[in-house]
Formats: structure tokens, C-alpha cells, sequence
């Protein structure tokens, strides 16, 4: 019995090394993704998407979640998990109109030390722990917390935090101050203006927390002897008023406006240039806005990148920071977080700001933690909502996570930083202009300063739509040109053995063409003109110098431009061709180009509507048999999209291979979406709401290749030190940084910043540590550093930022300081 | 009498007998037209109504143009490329956009021109585009929009009204023969759950069925992915219908049972059924002829105000089972504030309503002897 007993030990023991090494093998082996097959299913309601979940149903439910009770439901669950994203805002938006409005009626909020003092008036911390049930961050200034800006300014931020802390009374003393200046009266515990109560507006949005926000910011106002009215409002409803109304009319006082950042922003420049000053929108609050000069004028040079290094420009951050808060036209309540459930067994990238769904990273790093395979079902709240092309198709956020898995793209996202890194392309160098504040993190990248880039005469600066020929830049700049930088990338040897999904190798072609769409479309002598087109291409044009094909095999491609990220591998063009919806090849592309250039169709709505015709949708729908007669015909005639430039590319071998092979792949698929991603469509079920995914077998990479993004590297910390002084002496604090309990490598880390800040909230002490080790930085606070501390209780706050993962990570600890 | 007299008489007893025919031809022409012009006055006041209901007089232009400038607002920010254009140029960029845009949704006509647009093309039965949804494989075209979502509501609600109707009559026949019993009182004592509607039922059974005892599936149409042979894919669709069909019935078979053998009873104890008790004819054919023919006009009667009801209720339903038809549809275009789409399927509504209508005076006549189309007594 015992002996039987120890065989089957034994056996199993055998088994499960087998299985275990059989996974093992298997996915050393995988190429593209882990999972075979992907079913999405089309499942709008939250409750039950979680019934779902539970019931095995469903592996992931991609919906960006914010409901603490389902959260509740997902967290109590062993069999559930989630990823989180702090994408979103909340802010209140004040009308700064008057102080008299054209109604007789006061306006409170046209004065900025009233707005300034609401920052006092609100609680954050009730808001993001009672409101949002824990599901938010506070956030009292102008960044982002998930946004690395607010890392890279963390100590000018923290200070101002502390000094716009909740303070009610505050607030009371404050407003009380400026309405006494206005002529108002307090009678009877309400403000009065000429013999009449001070009637605040609130426009309320009604379609998640910001209700309750508008009536707890409502109740507080009353608290200090407002007369609140509450109008509750749609997004469509409240529009009209507050965003096209006259800010004179005093329709309103306040609104309760909401935001989603859909990437990381590496420059978060622009949200200060739109919130504080008059220049980038045309509608009439913001046109009633007055910000300080100085105000206005940093934004602006923050904007326009006017500075030199990265220490002036922190220095205008910090200028930024502190005035917004001043001016407070809108106050921030706080960073929403939303959750994205999924079965326990599965992992996958979860984007910080854009979530699972708005991940590039997704189709790749999906998976059962226990096998290789498998069909994953993932519910999303929209399924096809909109047609499908890559040049004007369908940009709602779930019809793209599916279009994302059946694309490859030249550089990846990083889901957490917000930087790239090559995926097709192998490696890059920039060359700027002296003086420009770019700067690198990742070594695939070059980066060399010079004192001036001379566009070459044979790069091409734009296209000729009658002639079918790129201009080049010795026709449209005579007199030579010059740009701010210079992008040169080399994609590896191997790039033409890439497949699309209908088995066509890939070519130079594909690039080439999605170079003349790039401007193609915008010119009205093309019969592929399209007035939508045309603002984007407006602003490509004037920064846009040239691109010149260097080598074409290997291929090496150049792109002359004066437009640049502060983060060199931002600024790298890699003219891969993935479009803004999708990815397509010459031939596929070429269909729709036919039947548009022929009227029967159109990428774009707006044209389509303009024609009377059918937008294209290449997975499913009437235009199908449209793009299967022009296919039909092109392979008849041996035509190629713009013959004229490309037929030097396209070869007649490769011409016929790609008619035939579209043509097998839409008598066996049913559709013309064919792409070079991880995934291709086998089937779209438009009525019934779902998609069916399949692992594309020829993908090359391995599928390990972007395992490290399972999840975001969010760094713990612990601060070690005296908990207690002498004033004069020099005191040190270890700070402890780790991942999973494990030390975090130095060279993972951005920096490990340090506050002292006084009992009264006071910056006393700012500073950067040491590393001393893998996991262990320094605070050395020298005898002169102690000297300045107020004796009694001091505060210690550490800010460490990593170059893995945007969001900082705050720890503080408490000491005394005696003399 | 000769032959050439009896032909004679026999072709004045034709006459005799065409004339009374030509007449009722005519008077139900007469009628038919009457009601057929009536209907569609009502059709197209209904519709007109719609128009202005749906875009509150004009109002939802505010609020498209608003949304239109907050959506390429939003565009703009989330875009990189314009960071190098000056504000002139960024103003330059957003009204052109928005002028686009305003263009293509019909918005630089005032909106009273294009009511009577919508309301011309609604009529002609032309829906035209939609403004804001497409067809679930992408076609603008209301048509197609709305041909698509239509055969997954009429095969729900078809089904579950062609049950309850069938189900409700035998039941109410029976129940009728047992005034008193038990089971009779019990389905009184359930008459009152017909007071809330279908999806509230849903809610119920996808809690049960589905979360707590996992046998039936949450909602949508066929199981994922969809089976690809015919056999397979309607045996899914079944499983699917369960729970929704089960929750149309729930919400209103006690009711409809109650009533029904209410008329039942009424015309149970008429003089012609006692009369035919009397003379001893069988009890199936005192049924069928007695009481069922008569009672019929009434059922059919409350059985299409039950159905123009159970449509009504089509939005909540879909969308608490995730089911993809019309009603669904109806509730993402007023959402989207979308006027063809609303307009299209409040016409179809309409027509199917009028059609409804119509056939309905006319079966009236068909089951009913006493009712005389066209006359001047008793009408449909």
C-alpha cells in the first residue's frame, strides 16, 4: 500500500515536472502572443460583467471601473484581481466674469484671492476617501500626480500641498475679507449685495462622483453664508452654459468639470497653457480669463519650450505652480483611479494613465499565469462601434484595443513612463540644435548637439498630387533650410521578412506609402482629398523639412523637422506604417484607395456624409463588396496605388502575390483587415457585438520580449534614522527603496529627493540623497542645515522617482529637533 | 315561364343579390380610406412631434455645437503635433474643425428647415444618414441601422408575445371552467406582480439563473464565439432567450390570465351559452363557438394594447440583458441625441402601430358578426 502509495507520489511528481517543463519549453518558444485565441464580447453592464468574472465567463472585463462597491466585490473575491490607471480629474471651474454680473448680481469668484481661498474651503480627503471610496488621490496643484512632471517637481509640489491644505476657517476668514471689500453684508449668517442674498450657480455634473462633489462644494459655501443654487446637468445639458454661455450672464458660478489624460504626458506643459490663459481656446470663459502677467508669461514660455536646461525650466514650473494656485480659475479636487477587473490567473500591461484598454502593450503581454495558449474572453462595454480603417476609422478607446493587437508598430509605449522603446525599429540617433533642452533615458538612442542641421536638397518636403512625386527640398526651399532636428532610424535586416497576416512579405512600399497619405490627402488636387485632413496636415507641414530615404536594405531612414519632444526618444519619426487607427499595407490600403479615388466610398465620415456615400469599414459591413470589386478589378489590371511613384518600389512578382493573397485571405476571412500584429481578425460578429482574435503563428518576436511590463515597478519606501536632534549637529537618514521587498537598482531610479518641513508647514530643508547600494540612499542634514530647524517636531519627507514608473513614491517620518 | 323569362328573372336576382355586395365593397373602401387618411394624419402629427420632442424644439443644436467644441477641445490637448503652432494658428485649427463637423450634422441650417427634412423623409420612408451611430457593420444609413437591430427585438418579443398569448388563452379558458378553485385564486393572488415591468423580472433572474446557480447565461444573443453551423447557433440563441422571454412572461401572464378569464366568465353566463347547455350540446363546442368566438374581439384588444406596452418596454429590457435590438438602439440614439435614428424607429413604430391598427378594425369584423365595418351602428 505504502509502496503504491509512493509511486503515485513518484508519478505525479514526474508529471508535473513535465507539464511544468513542457510550459517551460513552450513558452521559451512562443513567438507573438501567449494566448491563441481572443473572443471580445460586447457587455455594457458593470454588475454583471463581475457576475461574469466570477462565473468563469469572462477573463478580464477591459471597462475602466470607478464603482467602490464592485470594487468591494472584486477585492473579496480570491479569484479576481485588477490593474489600476489614474488617468482622470477632477477640478471645479469658477466663471471669473464680472464682480458684477450684466444680471445686477455679485460674482465672488471674479476676485482671485476668493478662488485661492476655496482650496481651503474643500477636504480632500473626505472627498477621495468618502466620495470616491478611496478610489482617488488628492490633488491640490496643476500636475497630475501619475504625470512625471509632478515627480520632477515633487518638493515645489509637496510644500504647496501642505500650504493648501484643508483649512475651513480659513476660508471663512478669507472670503469674508474680500466680500466686505466688494460691499457685501453678512446678515443673518448670509451674504448680502445690495439688499440681496449672494446667489452662487453651481452647474453640477450628474453622471458620476462630481454630483456628490457639487453638493458637498455647495454645502460648504452655504456653511460660509453663500445662497447656493444647484443646477444638475449632462455633460450635453451643462455645455451650452458653461463652456459657450456669456461668462457675463451669470448663469452660473462654478462647475463641476472632469478630465482623462489618455497617455502619460511627458511635458505636462500644455495643461497650464489651457486651463490658465486665453490662448489656446476660443470660447468665452476663456476669454474671460485675466491671469497675473507673470502667470501668463511662464505658461507661455513653458508652452513654447523657451528655456535652456532643465533647471530654468523647473525654475518656470515652480513659478507655474505657485501662481496657478493663486490665480485658481479652476481648483483640482482630485486624480480619479479606476480599476480594470480580471480573473486571477491572468496578467496582462495596464497602462498608468490609459488602462488596459489603452495599452500598446496589452496584445503582448496577455496571458494565463498557468499554461501557454488558451482562449481568453475579455468584455468590453463597446464592441465595433464605429467602422474600421486606419486612416480615419473608429477611435473609440475599445475599438482600438483591438485594432492595437492586430498592429506592430515602429517604437512600443512605455505603459508606465510614458517613454518608447524600439519594437521594430532597431536603434535611432538625434541630432538637435545647441540649446534645445532635450534629453535622453534609454541608451537605443543617440543623442549629439550642433550648432546647425542643414536639411539635404534631395530629402523629400512634401508631394505633387498631379504628378504623383514627392517635392523635394531643393524645390520647395530654394534658398536651403534648416531644422531643428534630425531623426535618423535603422531598422534591422530582417524587417522584409516581416508577414502582414495574409502572408505577403512586408516592403519598402508600405513605408512609402503611408509617407504620400501623410500628405496625399490634403491636397485638392487629389481625388483622395479630404477637408478633414487638411487642419492636421496644416500643422505637420510647418514643422515638417524633409525625409530622406538613405538605405532601403537595410532600411535607414532620416526626417529633417522643428518639432521635438524633450525627451529625444519622443522626437525619433519612424514612419512605420501604423496610422492613427490601425496598421494596413499598400495592397489592402490600396483597395480603399481605388473605390475612394472613384467616389464609392470614403476613410473619413466627414467626406463620406459630404458624398452621399458609405464611410469604409474593412472588417464588416456594405463597403465590403465594394473593396472586394475594386480587388478584383486591380488584380485584373494590374494596377497598384499611385502607379506613377510607387510602381518603382513594387515589382510585378510582388504586385501579383498581393492581389492574390488579399484575395484568399477575404474569401476565407470575410474582411480586408489585414495587419503585421500579434493577433489578426478571424471573424467580426457586428449584430452580436463580438470580435474573434487568433494568435498570427509568423509574428517574430518572442513572446518573452515585453514580460518585464507585467506590472508597474511602484517603489516602497522606509526612512531609518534619530528620531531626535541637536540643533548645529549633522544628522543622517537611511531611506530604504524596494520592489516586492527586493532592493531597487540604483540605475532604475530617477532620483530620491528630501523636504524638512517645519510644525508650521514651512520648506525648511530641500535636498537629494545619496545611493549609497542597490535599495539604499543617504540624507546627510548638515550642522547648518540643522541649525535652521525650528526646535520641536520637524517632518522628514522623501520623494523617490524611478525611471521604471512615473508616479512617485512619498514617505515621511516625524523627528524633534532640540538645541 | 319560358327559358328566355326564367334567365331573365334569374339575372334580376343576380342583380338583386350584386347590389347589397357592390355596397358593402364600397362602404369598406369608403372606410378603409377614411381610416387609412386618418391614420395618417396621426402618423404624421406623431412624427412631427417626435422631431421637435427629440431635439427640444431646437435646443439640441446648443447642445451638439457645445459638445461638438468640448470633443475637438479634448482632441487638441491629447495631440502633440500642434506644439509648435502659434495661438492664431491653434484658433485657426479649432474653428475649422468645428466648422467641419457643424457642416457635416446639418447644423448651418436653421433647425426649422430641417424639421420639415426629417419629417419628409421619415414619411417617404427615405431615413436617410444618421448623425451620430452607425449600423453595427458600419453603414450610416438608418435603413440599415435599423434592419439590422429589428429581427433580434422581433424574434425576442415575437416569440415571447406568440407564448404569452397562447399560454394566456388556454389558461384563462381553463381557469374560467374553474372559477373559485384553487389555482384560480392563486393566479388572482399573483395578479400583482404584473405590476412591474419585464426588466425588473430580469434583474431577478440573471441574479438567480445566472450568478447564483450559473445555468443560464448573463445576457446577449449567442453564446462567444458565435457557433458557425445553423443547428448549433440557434440551440445558443435559445439558451439565450430563456431568461428574457421568461421575464416578458412573468411581468405580465397573471395579469393578462386574470382579465381574460374575467371575459370568460362574463360571456360564460351569457343566454345563447346557457341556451346551448340546455339543448346539450358538447361542452368543447360550447367553448370554441360560444365563448371563445365572442370574447376574441376583446382579448385581441387588450392582447395589442399589451403588445404596444411590451414594445414600450423594449428599451429597458434589451439593455438590462444586453440584448442587441431595436429598443437598445432607440435608447443609444436619444443618448446621442441622434434625430434620424430616433426619427427612423419612431416611424416604424408608427407605421407598425397604424398597420396594427388597421388589421385590427378589420379582424374585428372577421371574428365579430355583430360588428358591421363602414355602417353606421357599431364599429372596430
Amino acid at each position: 500500500m505504502l509502496k503504491r502509495s509512493r509511486l503515485s507520489i513518484v508519478c505525479l511528481a514526474v508529471m508535473i515536472m513535465l507539464i511544468g517543463g513542457s510550459i517551460a519549453s513552450s513558452a521559451a518558444e512562443r513567438t507573438g502572443a501567449w494566448v491563441d485565441d481572443i473572443v471580445v464580447i460586447e457587455e455594457q453592464r458593470e454588475p454583471a460583467a463581475i457576475g461574469m468574472l466570477l462565473a468563469g465567463e469572462l477573463d478580464m472585463y477591459a471597462q475602466t471601473m470607478s464603482d467602490p462597491e464592485l470594487l468591494a466585490q472584486v477585492q473579496s473575491s480570491p479569484e479576481l484581481t485588477y490593474s489600476v490607471s489614474y488617468g482622470g480629474y477632477t477640478e471645479l471651474t469658477f466663471n471669473p466674469a464680472g464682480p458684477e454680473f450684466a444680471n445686477g448680481g455679485l460674482n465672488p469668484f471674479a476676485v482671485p484671492r476668493i478662488r485661492e481661498a476655496m482650496n481651503w474651503l474643500i477636504d480632500r480627503d473626505y472627498i477621495c476617501q468618502e466620495l470616491y471610496g478611496g478610489m482617488a488621490i488628492p490633488r491640490i496643484v496643476v500636475i497630475s500626480g501619475a504625470m512625471p512632471d509632478y515627480a520632477r517637481h515633487a518638493d515645489a509640489v509637496r510644500a504647496l500641498e501642505l500650504q493648501y491644505a484643508y483649512d475651513f476657517e480659513k476660508a471663512k476668514e478669507v472670503v469674508a475679507e474680500e466680500m466686505t471689500k466688494l460691499g457685501a453684508q453678512l446678515v443673518g449668517g448670509k451674504w448680502q449685495y445690495k439688499g440681496k442674498p449672494v446667489v452662487l450657480t453651481g452647474i453640477i455634473r450628474i453622471e458620476d462622483e462630481r454630483k456628490d462633489i457639487g453638493d458637498y462644494f455647495a454645502t460648504q459655501l452655504e456653511d460660509i453664508g453663500f445662497t447656493v443654487e444647484r443646477l444638475y446637468k449632462t455633460s450635453a445639458e451643462a455645455g451650452p452654459i458653461w463652456m459657450m454661455g456669456d461668462p457675463n450672464a451669470g448663469e452660473w458660478s462654478f462647475y463641476t468639470g472632469g478630465w482623462v489624460a489618455s497617455v502619460i504626458n511627458r511635458d505636462y506643459a500644455i495643461v497650464p497653457e489651457q486651463m490658465f490663459t486665453r490662448r489656446r481656446m476660443p470660447y468665452p470663459l476663456w476669454q474671460a480669463y485675466n491671469p497675473d502677467p507673470e502667470l501668463d508669461e511662464a505658461c507661455r514660455r513653458l508652452y513654447y519650450c523657451e528655456f535652456s536646461n532643465m533647471e530654468e525650466r523647473a525654475q518656470l514650473w515652480h513659478k507655474v505652480l505657485e501662481l496657478t494656485m493663486k490665480d485658481s480659475v479652476r481648483i483640482w479636487i482630485a486624480d480619479t483611479s479606476d480599476y480594470v477587473p480580471r480573473r486571477a490567473n491572468v496578467t496582462v500591461a495596464a497602462d498608468l494613465a490609459a488602462a488596459v484598454a489603452g495599452a500598446q502593450l496589452w496584445p503582448f503581454t496577455i496571458r494565463f499565469v498557468d499554461k501557454v495558449g488558451g482562449t481568453m474572453k475579455i468584455g468590453l462595454p463597446s464592441v465595433l462601434t464605429a467602422p474600421w480603417n486606419p486612416i480615419a476609422g473608429s477611435n473609440w478607446v475599445y475599438d482600438q484595443m483591438m485594432t492595437r493587437g492586430t498592429a506592430d508598430r515602429g517604437v512600443m509605449y512605455d505603459p508606465f513612463t510614458g517613454l518608447v522603446w524600439p519594437q521594430r525599429i532597431e536603434r535611432a540617433e538625434l541630432v538637435a540644435l545647441a540649446g534645445l533642452p532635450i534629453a535622453k533615458t534609454h541608451d537605443w538612442v543617440e543623442v549629439e548637439f550642433v550648432d546647425e542641421i542643414q536639411v539635404p536638397g534631395d530629402a523629400w518636403a512634401d508631394w505633387d498630387p498631379v504628378e504623383q512625386r514627392f517635392i523635394t527640398t531643393a524645390e520647395k526651399f530654394p534658398e536651403g533650410t534648416t531644422a531643428n532636428v534630425k531623426s535618423t532610424v535603422y531598422y534591422p535586416s530582417e524587417l522584409y521578412d516581416t508577414k502582414w497576416h495574409d502572408g505577403s512579405n512586408f516592403s519598402i512600399a508600405d513605408v512609402l506609402l503611408g509617407m504620400i497619405l501623410t500628405f496625399d490627402r490634403a491636397k485638392e488636387a487629389s481625388p483622395m482629398y479630404d477637408e478633414s485632413a487638411v487642419a492636421t496636415f496644416t500643422a505637420f507641414i510647418g514643422y515638417h523639412k524633409g525625409v530622406k530615404i538613405v538605405s532601403v536594405d537595410p532600411l535607414i531612414i532620416e526626417t529633417y523637422s522643428d518639432s521635438y519632444s524633450l525627451d529625444a526618444e519622443l522626437s525619433v519619426s519612424t514612419w512605420y506604417p501604423i496610422y492613427s487607427f490601425g496598421s494596413g499595407g499598400w495592397h489592402n490600403l490600396g483597395v480603399v484607395i481605388r473605390a475612394e479615388s472613384a467616389n464609392e466610398l470614403a476613410f473619413s465620415q466627414g467626406k463620406a456624409d459630404k458624398l452621399g456615400v458609405e464611410q469604409v469599414n474593412m472588417v464588416a459591413g456594405p463597403t465590403l463588396s465594394i473593396l472586394s470589386k475594386n480587388l478584383n478589378a486591380a488584380a485584373a489590371e494590374g494596377w497598384i496605388p499611385y502607379s506613377k511613384f510607387l510602381s518603382q518600389y513594387i515589382g510585378e512578382e510582388e504586385m501579383n502575390t498581393r492581389w492574390s493573397n488579399l484575395k484568399k485571405w477575404f474569401s476565407s476571412k470575410g474582411h480586408f483587415w489585414v495587419g503585421t500584429g500579434p493577433f489578426y481578425i478571424e471573424k467580426a460578429y457586428p449584430v452580436e457585438g463580438m470580435v474573434h482574435l487568433k494568435r498570427f503563428a509568423d509574428y517574430p518576436d518572442p513572446a518573452t520580449k515585453w514580460e518585464i511590463f507585467g506590472e508597474p515597478m511602484l517603489s516602497e519606501v522606509e526612512i531609518d534614522g534619530p528620531g531626535q536632534i541637536v540643533s548645529g549637529n549633522e544628522a543622517a537618514y537611511d531611506v530604504y527603496v524596494s520592489f516586492k521587498d527586493e532592493p531597487y537598482a540604483v540605475e532604475y531610479m530617477d532620483m530620491v529627493k528630501y523636504l524638512v518641513l517645519s510644525s508650521a508647514g514651512e520648506v525648511v530643508v530641500v535636498g537629494e540623497a545619496e545611493a549609497v547600494e542597490d535599495g539604499l540612499w543617504q540624507i546627510v542634514l548638515t550642522a547648518e542645515e540643522t541649525a535652521e530647524l525650528p526646535t520641536g517636531v520637524n517632518r522628514l519627507e522623501v520623494i523617490a522617482a524611478s525611471k521604471m514608473v512615473s508616479i512617485p513614491t512619498f514617505e515621511s517620518m516625524q523627528f524633534v529637533s532640540v538645541k | 315561364m319560358t327559358i328566355s323569362e326564367l334567365q331573365q328573372v334569374t339575372k334580376v336576382d343576380t342583380s338583386r343579390k350584386r347590389k347589397p355586395r357592390l355596397d358593402t365593397l364600397s362602404r369598406i373602401l369608403r372606410y378603409a380610406v377614411t381610416r387609412l387618411i386618418g391614420l395618417f394624419v396621426a402618423i404624421v402629427v406623431g412624427v412631427y412631434l417626435t422631431i421637435l420632442i427629440a431635439n427640444m424644439g431646437g435646443h439640441v443644436d446648443n447642445i451638439r455645437k457645445a459638445q461638438i467644441r468640448e470633443s475637438v477641445v479634448m482632441a487638441i490637448m491629447g495631440m502633440q503635433d500642434q506644439a509648435r503652432l502659434t495661438p492664431e494658428e491653434i484658433v485657426q485649427f479649432q474653428e475649422s474643425m468645428v466648422a467641419l463637423e457643424e457642416q457635416r450634422l446639418g447644423l448651418d441650417k436653421p433647425f426649422f428647415i430641417r424639421s420639415f427634412i426629417y419629417l419628409r423623409q421619415a414619411l417617404t420612408l427615405r431615413l436617410g444618414r444618421s448623425e451620430q451611430l452607425v449600423s453595427d457593420s458600419g453603414s450610416r444609413e438608418v435603413r440599415n441601422i435599423i434592419m439590422e437591430r429589428l429581427p433580434a427585438t422581433l424574434v425576442l418579443f415575437g416569440t415571447a408575445q406568440l407564448l404569452l398569448f397562447f399560454t394566456a388563452v388556454f389558461a384563462a379558458l381553463f381557469l374560467s371552467r374553474r372559477y373559485g378553485g384553487w389555482i384560480d385564486r392563486l393566479v388572482v393572488a399573483l395578479t400583482p406582480t404584473s405590476a412591474a415591468p419585464g426588466w425588473f423580472y430580469g434583474m431577478f433572474l440573471i441574479l438567480v439563473f445566472a450568478s447564483l446557480l450559473r445555468l443560464l447565461p448573463f445576457g446577449g444573443m449567442v453564446d462567444a464565439p458565435p457557433p458557425k453551423e445553423t443547428i448549433p447557433y440557434l440551440l445558443s440563441l435559445v439558451k439565450h432567450m430563456i431568461l428574457p422571454v421568461a421575464a416578458i412572461i412573468v411581468s405580465s401572464i397573471f395579469l393578462t390570465i386574470y382579465s381574460w378569464r374575467t371575459f370568460f366568465l362574463i360571456y360564460s353566463s351569457e343566454d345563447y351559452v346557457e341556451m346551448a347547455k340546455a339543448k346539450g350540446l358538447p361542452s368543447n363546442m360550447i367553448e370554441r363557438r360560444y365563448v371563445l368566438r365572442p370574447t376574441l374581439p376583446t382579448i385581441i384588444t387588450s392582447f395589442a394594447l399589451m403588445v404596444i406596452g411590451l414594445w414600450t418596454g423594449a428599451i429597458v429590457l434589451e439593455t438590462v440583458f444586453g440584448w442587441p435590438g431595436l429598443g437598445r438602439l432607440l435608447y443609444q440614439a436619444i443618448g446621442a441625441y441622434d434625430t434620424p435614428v430616433i426619427v427612423g424607429s419612431t416611424v416604424i413604430y408608427a407605421y407598425l402601430l397604424g398597420v396594427t391598427v388597421f388589421l385590427l378594425d378589420i379582424i374585428y369584423a372577421l371574428v365579430d358578426p355583430r360588428v358591421k365595418v363602414g355602417a353606421g351602428g357599431a364599429r372596430a
